[in-house]
């Protein structure tokens, strides 16, 4: 415990004391700030770098780096110094608020999700439902940011994330809940400490499928990209943003997919648990970024899906293998079949 | 570690500002956008004073129904509305002030009067509930089941009427 300084002279030793405290580190350093941009940044370079593998090319190559990995660096400088063009008769408060909120809502979920045992800003009890209760307020954010562009290619964009994302929404959760079930906890550092015998993946196979595919739907990744379907929409919610606008939307979506990956990780990859050769965020780290290269993968081999097939999925098919499977997990839990692992 | 946490009458006060001027904003906003933005601030202010009163779990909940998905319904129903007509507010007709000024003071009146009649009794500490996560399922279904087999027909015989208006708009 540090108090206030009251002397000029104890302003150095507080600040030194504020700058070395475990908050101040996990807050700015790792698992926040910082870490988050640098993982980010290297995220977009990674996608593009796995399509062109995909595709027989050679992607990103001569921004400098091994493999041209200082191109996101080189697109950031670039975008800043690029003119914002608001649209004629946009609002202009919320073209410019909303990507910055989107982003907001992409890094706070970070807080609660465990790097390791020590590695988490906010060891909160109710760590799932917040990262849930964040992640659902992007659709009004995105279908905002749409009507405020004032043009009908966003417009329609906006329409379609929001009745995705809300279609998936729906599996999605029911899906977490039969993780919830096995760990008997909604604290994402518990959930963890439960998979020490055995991953969640195992018990809850169905829970991953289902999952895995709603959250693609929820990153708006191929094959559920129908908000940004660039042959019809141009590049549908965001067509009208540009410059450090596009920027920082890019920097919202980028984080969601970290988000996203590193929550399948956390309920169903044993999250921190690893041979103990690496240090426990590294595994964490290595088993996002293995998630997130899945997530992306899809983008360079499967087509788009059609509307229809796209809500039929979401509401006849996930809903309904995601409450079988909570069923599924109460027989097993309640016939004792999981004992062996301690559940 | 350094100390900062944050005197609670101050916490209170600021959320019944967020709050409560969040809500009149709602009302006033020329644009509909606007107030539709405004009322999930006054919702996030709620939730804040569920975190305020120990119930996190509701305050989440708060957050992922109300800003999540009743603000999107808002939204929707605002964007089906032309921008145009969205903008024009009809001339209110007088006298709603004065019915609002009646509502206020009957409410002030009912409160003056519980508070009036519980008197000593009125509880001036804050008791964390410490109610586990876990423990609210059975609590809610072992000492409430009637109001929640309620809350459930009501909210079948939404869905039911829902259905029944879109089939008849089809």
């Amino acid at each position: 415990m540090v108090n206030l300084p009251t002397t000029p002279a104890d302003v150095l030793p507080f600040i030194i004391a504020v700058v070395t405290s475990h908050t101040f580190i996990t807050i700015v350093f790792f698992p926040g700030f910082i870490h988050l941009v640098i993982v980010v940044m290297f995220l977009t370079w990674y996608e593009r770098k796995v399509l062109a593998r995909i595709q027989l090319r050679i992607g990103p190559l001569y921004a400098g780096g091994p493999g041209g990995i200082l191109q996101p660096i080189a697109d950031g400088v670039k975008l800043i110094f690029k003119e914002v063009i608001v649209p004629y008769k946009a609002d202009k408060p919320l073209f410019l608020g909303i990507p910055l909120a989107l982003v907001f809502l992409a890094t706070l979920p970070f807080a609660v999700i465990p790097f390791g045992q020590h590695w988490v800003i906010a060891n909160l009890d109710v760590g799932l439902v917040f990262v849930f209760a964040m992640t659902s307020l992007f659709p009004s954010m995105i279908l905002i940011f749409a009507w405020a562009s004032n043009s009908k290619y966003p417009f329609m964009g906006g329409l379609r994330s929001l009745f995705q994302q809300v279609a998936y929404e729906i599996p999605m959760w029911i899906s977490a809940l039969s993780i919830v079930l096995l760990a008997g906890s909604l604290n994402l550092s518990d959930i963890v400490n439960a998979q020490q015998k055995i991953w969640f993946i195992v018990p809850a196979f169905l829970s991953f499928i289902v999952f895995f595919i709603a959250s693609m739907a929820e990153l708006e990744r191929l094959p559920f990209d129908l908000p940004e379907a660039e042959p019809e929409l141009v590049a549908g919610w965001y067509t009208e943003s540009s410059g450090a606008v596009y920027m920082v939307i890019f920097l919202a979506l980028y984080m969601k997919l970290y988000l996203m990956s590193s929550l399948i990780t956390v309920l169903f990859l044993g999250g921190w648990w690893g041979p103990a050769f690496l240090p426990q965020p590294v595994w964490f780290i290595l088993k996002s970024l293995a998630v997130a290269t899945f997530i992306i993968i899809p983008r360079g081999v499967y087509p788009r899906l059609r509307v229809d097939l796209l809500i039929k999925i979401g509401w006849s098919r996930l809903l309904i293998i995601a409450l079988a499977n909570v069923f599924l997990t109460v027989l097993l839990l309640s016939t004792g079949v999981l004992s062996a692992w301690g559940l | 570690m350094v100390d900062l946490s944050i005197p609670p009458d101050l916490t209170f006060v600021v959320l019944t500002t967020i709050t409560l001027l969040a809500a009149i904003m709602a009302l006033q906003a020329k644009e509909l956008i606007y107030g539709a933005i405004s009322l999930a601030v006054s919702f996030m202010g709620i939730a804040g004073f569920f975190v305020f009163l120990d119930a996190p779990y509701l305050a989440m909940l708060q957050i992922a129904v109300y800003v999540g998905a009743v603000v999107v319904l808002i939204l929707f129903t605002i964007m089906l509305v032309r921008r145009e007509e969205a903008g024009k507010d009809e001339t209110p007709e007088g006298g709603e002030g004065a019915a609002g000024l009646w509502i206020a003071g009957l409410l002030a009146v009912a409160i003056a009067g519980v508070a009036a009649l519980a008197g000593p009794n009125l509880p001036t500490t804050l008791q964390p509930a410490n109610l586990p996560i876990s423990q609210l399922g059975p609590v809610l279904a072992g000492t409430y089941p009637v109001p929640l087999i309620i809350l459930a027909l009501l909210l079948s015989a939404a869905l039911l009427g829902a259905l029944v208006l879109a089939k008849v708009e089809r």
